[in-house]
């Protein structure tokens, strides 16, 4: 175990910048100190109040979790990395509970008139995006290989960045002429950025998971904090604020050309 | 827009789209036309295995797989809202099932390539407001469409790089432009083109996020 712990720690430090998403103060009674990803940062609290949360970028946090930081409970913007910690005995087995899609914004006055995600192959476009070991940062490399764009799009980004607000603070301040977050985070800066569609055929999987930490002291309140967000209540809160519901488990395209599906 | 089909809205009780099952069942039930199609595509699907095939060319796949899924979700719900007259409906029936035989060409390419195509419940599709009202606005649509999706064939055979996909995509060009053909003939637009126009990947994709939630 603990080897494989030590390697899972190496794994995630190559590409996790570390110091993002600081621990915040502590929770109030009843309530657990929750790691979750830049992208939860409005829905979490008002969901539950009495938490502590840290949000950062999802890898930097699996680091910091793997490293012993006192977290009760850590919400990922993907699935691989609750259950890389889940492999190497961290968490307790992660659940899935929301979804997302990608977009691109442009600053407001959208100074490199783009319009498409193909516009910002045009020499001289400024792109940020989030680092490839941050969950957006790598749906965001998925997108452009889907729609063929990587090698033309790739010499125009001008910023890696630690998670995905950083990348909407950057472009709303206009210090880039576009970058790629979550259609949930663009929602929380209106007036600032003007949002452009992802293309539905290039739209990556964007699936949130979260677990239990297994050393959490706090383990019956963090259970309950899961239960909480997966309770009708609580997905209802992830819509109001433009995630998406999971879908429906559907059979596997063999098991209906078998017909048992 | 009206109409935005959502996930729930595929369930065939409620909704004339289709799951993937019911899209795969009613493919394997296609007959001949689909098994050429099929064929055809398997001895590129070998090639494929051997020589990976370049971001370009898959990217055309994944973009050609959606507009075959929301040619056969529109003609799904043109035939579901009943305002075809029988002659339009025969039509309707055939296009639709001729677009799940490329859906399932198409997809191959992506499968072939260890890939995932997308299935009908990975895009919502919407339509504009008074597509499904009458015979005359499931025509007009069905034309805009089969516009569109000539156009990407014809731009796929050009922009594809892969010649041993083009003969299948262009033969799926010539399906579309006999379903154009023949709606722009009850339209009262008949016209024949000597060149039709191919569209880019980037006019083709623009034209489907109109109809994407």
């Amino acid at each position: 175990m603990r080897t494989r712990l030590t390697a899972l720690v190496a794994v995630l430090l190559l590409g996790a910048p570390i110091g993002s998403g600081g621990a915040s103060a502590r929770p109030a009674a009843g309530g657990v100190t929750v790691f979750a990803a830049a992208s939860l940062t409005d829905v979490f609290p008002a969901l539950a109040p009495e938490n502590a949360y840290s949000f950062g970028g999802s890898n930097a946090l699996a680091t910091q979790i793997a490293q012993g930081a006192p977290a009760d409970v850590f919400a990922s913007a993907n699935t691989a990395l609750p259950n890389q910690l889940y492999a190497a005995g961290v968490v307790e087995k992660p659940v899935a509970f929301t979804r997302n899609t990608l977009v691109v914004v442009v600053p407001k006055s959208n100074p490199a008139g783009i319009h498409s995600v193909y516009d910002l192959a045009r020499e001289g476009v400024a792109v940020d995006v989030a680092a490839p070991a941050v969950p957006v940062g790598a749906y965001t490399l998925q997108v452009l290989k889907q729609m063929g764009l990587t090698q033309k799009i790739e010499p125009n980004v001008v910023s890696q960045e630690v998670d995905v607000r950083t990348v909407l603070s950057k472009v709303a301040l206009g210090q880039a002429d576009a970058g790629f977050v979550y259609a949930t985070d663009a929602r929380t800066v209106p007036g600032q950025v003007t949002v452009i569609k992802v293309p539905a055929w290039a739209q990556p999987k964007v699936t949130y998971a979260m677990a239990v930490v297994s050393k959490s002291p706090n383990r019956a309140a963090a259970q309950a904090f899961v239960r909480k967000v997966l309770s009708k209540a609580g997905q209802a809160a992830l819509r109001r604020y433009g995630f998406l519901p999971l879908p429906k488990p559907a059979p596997t395209a063999t098991a209906m050309l078998r017909g048992t599906a | 827009m009206c109409c935005t089909s959502t996930r729930r809205s595929f369930l065939p009780a409620t909704s004339p789209s289709l799951t993937r099952a019911q899209l795969l069942s009613r493919t394997a039930r296609g007959g001949a036309a689909a098994l050429v199609a099929g064929s055809a595509l398997g001895q590129f699907v070998g090639t494929a295995a051997a020589d990976p095939l370049p971001d370009g060319d898959l990217a055309y796949a994944r973009l050609l797989v959606a507009t075959e899924l929301l040619g056969a979700d529109f003609y799904a719900r043109a035939l579901a809202s009943g305002k075809a007259g029988p002659r339009l409906a025969k039509r309707l029936r055939l296009a639709r099932a001729n677009e799940l035989e490329h859906y399932q060409s198409v997809g191959q390419i992506l499968s072939g390539a260890g890939l995932v195509p997308a299935a009908p419940e990975d895009i919502d599709f919407g339509y504009p407001r008074g597509t499904f009202a009458s015979e005359g606005s499931l025509a007009g649509f069905a034309l805009e469409l089969e516009t569109i999706m000539l156009g990407a064939y014809l731009g796929a055979v050009e922009g594809i790089q892969t010649n041993a996909l083009k003969p299948v995509v262009a033969r799926i060009g010539a399906s579309e432009a006999q379903h154009v053909a023949y709606l722009a003939t009850i339209r009262g637009l008949a016209s024949f083109q000597a060149f039709p126009n191919p569209m880019t990947i980037q006019q083709v994709s623009n034209a489907l996020d109109a109809y994407t939630a």
